[in-house]
């Protein structure tokens, strides 16, 4: 559980929120996804590698459609691996965490947790885990030193969020809004009060991700929190340079500096 | 598999028909979830909420439906006594609307404001619009943008009931994206939105409401039996895309042992084709739309594009109680091909003056293979789940027609 936990740890130190980043693999093509992966492992804090699933139902258009170009580029599980593997050549340091679907992880079988070690990932997300299934995915991967990372909602009851806390490690996940990713923001106060409630049941890292589009959104998520994550955003970003690599490295940089100010302690 | 039998009382109570079924969802939507479970646990028994859906059962549906002796048919197959059950007489032309009927009055009961649903061949989406029309409550269907294509005129009927048709063109556009895209609704507008899933698939509770509603049929056709043969019947078949039809008339008999349950899939170009929707015949466990079960996916967990000649049997997945009864032995499991669904359309229509659904189709197709086989004085019913003029463009294109 080092990097993970050491990640927060440097950010506080730094005087900084923790910055996340979501980007798919194999979005456009599996080396198009590598520049992107090396680009955001040197400027956020922790990446999000998204596993690509032909049914991604909880996700909005920009992150669906990501997954269906990856798809249509052959990716598979084993070569996300591989690309973790390589990823792991140039950055020892940041988290890599895995994030996607049930289906996905279980048909890699029983060796999944020992694959996932082995390429250098930090934790899981699994968005449509089951609550009943926490612990046993919890304690395998505590076993080997990963996190299990849980999202909690806007409609997950006090009594709820108190269970999942438990087989929870790494950071907890709130998400912003009753929706779909890339969505709009529409309440602030209730995540206000929702992150306040999470952080006084745990000492495990809460962030704020669904919704985070602009920096003056990071800012005001992050003073309340420790951290945000950006997804959408950033294949948007991606998108409107129509993945001419050098284009969209130096977009999705000038982007990242800013969200990077933003996270940042006033 | 006796004593499970015997002792069958599924789901558990974490919703799950062994290890299939459960509540693969995220996080936003289990609440809703819960709130569902709970209302409908507490006034499935209520006498007050019993009364008011049999009472639309029959004023508005149509019920009971019969079961006709399809006399000519047997004497031409020259095998057991072939029976129809004759859920294609239902209001709307199909078993569709014994869920939506029920699933708009526990909408009600939570106060939620507007319905969505998911459809394929247009027969679910037709079915919840009309008891939305009925009740005065905003619908809203999701429907491949695939589909809406091949079913013009269902998409027309849901608008003449006043339901909104909303295209989805992610995936293959089809029933599993339409139902993607339902789910993404649902979390976006959980609060006063209740989604109206026309399977027995999809997270707990919907495979148990959708079983229940469904199981009319099945507890009508015990009575009937009982009176016009004095016994259960021999053999019930029904086609299983995701299988509410099948649930609803096999539910009934599950503890009856001496009756043999037959689920027909669709084999599309046949089965070792690898064109097909036939999860149960050649697939292998996995998750998707919220439950655990047999799915046509790769070794990666992607599914897999589907194929069969009828909409409403195009889709990846079956109810998690189908696995469930599949891997215990309870209900055996075949498939037909397009091929031999259409003969069966076209025997049934000439021979009884009855056009049923390319989906039903299926079962009869098992019934015209495996009658020959069977005693005469056996008692063979089919489960007539829906009436095929929806399918006249599809039917007559197989046959080389155009309008």
């Amino acid at each position: 559980m080092g990097r993970i936990k050491d990640s927060f740890e440097r950010a506080r130190n730094q005087e900084s929120k923790t910055l996340i980043t979501y980007y798919v693999a194999g979005d456009n093509n599996i080396n198009f996804s590598k520049k992107v992966f090396l680009k955001l492992l040197s400027h956020a804090d922790i990446i999000e590698i998204g596993v690509p699933f032909s049914d991604p139902m909880a996700e909005g258009s920009v992150i669906q459609r990501s997954h269906e170009r990856a798809l249509s580029s052959d990716i598979t599980f084993s070569k996300i691996l591989s690309l973790v593997k390589e990823l792991r050549i140039h950055n020892q340091d940041k988290p890599i965490v895995l994030m996607g679907y049930m289906n996905n992880f279980l048909s890699q079988g029983e060796n999944l947790f020992k694959k996932i070690k082995k390429a250098g990932v930090d934790g899981l997300i699994i968005v449509d885990l089951p609550y009943e299934e926490s612990e046993f995915f919890y304690n395998k991967l505590k076993d080997i030193d990963l996190d299990l990372i849980r999202l909690i909602s806007p409609t997950t009851p006090k009594k709820t969020i108190e269970k999942i806390v438990k087989f929870s490690s790494g950071f907890l996940y709130y998400v912003s809004f009753r929706g779909v990713t890339g969505a709009k923001l529409s309440n602030f106060k209730e995540v206000q009060d929702k992150v306040k409630y999470i952080k006084s049941k745990t000492k495990i890292p809460v962030v704020v991700g669904f919704g985070i589009k602009e920096g003056e959104i990071a800012q005001k998520m992050s003073k309340i929190s420790d951290g945000v994550v950006v997804g959408s955003r950033l294949i948007d970003i991606i998108q409107q340079k129509n993945f001419r690599l050098n284009d969209s490295l130096k977009f999705l940089e000038k982007s990242l500096k800013t969200f990077k100010r933003d996270v940042r302690k006033k | 598999m006796a004593n499970k039998t015997n002792n069958y009382n599924y789901p558990d109570k974490n919703g799950r028909f062994g290890s299939f079924g459960g509540r693969y969802v995220s996080e936003t939507l289990i609440s809703a979830l819960e709130e569902l479970e709970s209302l409908y646990k507490k006034i499935k028994n209520d006498k007050k909420f019993q009364e008011e859906l049999t009472n639309d059962l029959q004023t508005f549906v149509g019920r009971p439906s019969p079961l006709y002796f399809a006399k000519r048919w047997t004497d031409k197959l020259n095998g057991a006594k072939v029976f129809l059950k004759r859920e294609d007489l239902n209001h709307t032309g199909a078993h569709k609307i014994n869920n939506t009927v029920g699933q708009v009055l526990l909408a009600k009961k939570m106060g939620k404001k507007r319905i969505i649903a998911e459809t394929g061949a247009g027969q679910h989406g037709v079915a919840t619009a009309a008891v939305c029309a009925r009740h005065g409550i905003e619908c809203i269907i999701f429907m491949g943008s695939e589909d809406i294509q091949r079913q013009a005129q269902n998409v027309y009927r849901m608008k003449l009931m006043g339901a909104e048709v909303c295209p989805v063109s992610s995936g293959t556009s089809t029933l599993k994206d339409a139902m993607n895209e339902a789910m993404r609704d649902w979390v976006s507008y959980i609060d006063d939105t209740h989604y109206i899933i026309g399977s027995v698939a999809g997270p707990h509770p919907y495979p148990m409401i959708v079983r229940d509603f469904n199981s009319i049929v099945g507890t009508e056709l015990k009575k009937q039996s009982k009176i016009l043969f004095g016994k259960y019947p021999d053999k019930i078949v029904a086609c299983v895309g995701g299988g509410s039809n099948a649930m609803g008339i096999f539910y009934p008999f599950i503890k009856d042992k001496e009756v043999d349950l037959i689920g027909v899939e669709a084999a599309g170009s046949g089965l070792s084709s690898g064109k097909h929707a036939a999860p149960l015949s050649d697939g292998s466990p996995g998750v998707l739309h919220g439950m655990k079960t047999y799915l046509m996916q790769n070794s990666d967990g992607q599914i897999l594009g589907t194929h069969s000649v009828s909409a409403g049997l195009d889709y990846p997945g079956v109810g998690p109680e189908h696995s469930f009864l599949k891997d215990m032995g309870r209900v055996h499991y075949e498939a037909a091909t397009d091929k031999e669904a259409l003969k069966a359309f076209h025997d049934l229509s000439r021979i009884e003056g009855i056009m049923p659904a390319l989906e039903t189709s299926h079962a009869l197709a098992w019934v015209s293979k495996n009658a020959k086989k069977l005693k005469k004085s056996d008692i063979v019913v089919v489960n007539l789940s829906g009436r095929g003029d929806k399918d006249m463009q599809s039917v007559a294109k197989a046959d080389g027609i155009n309008f």
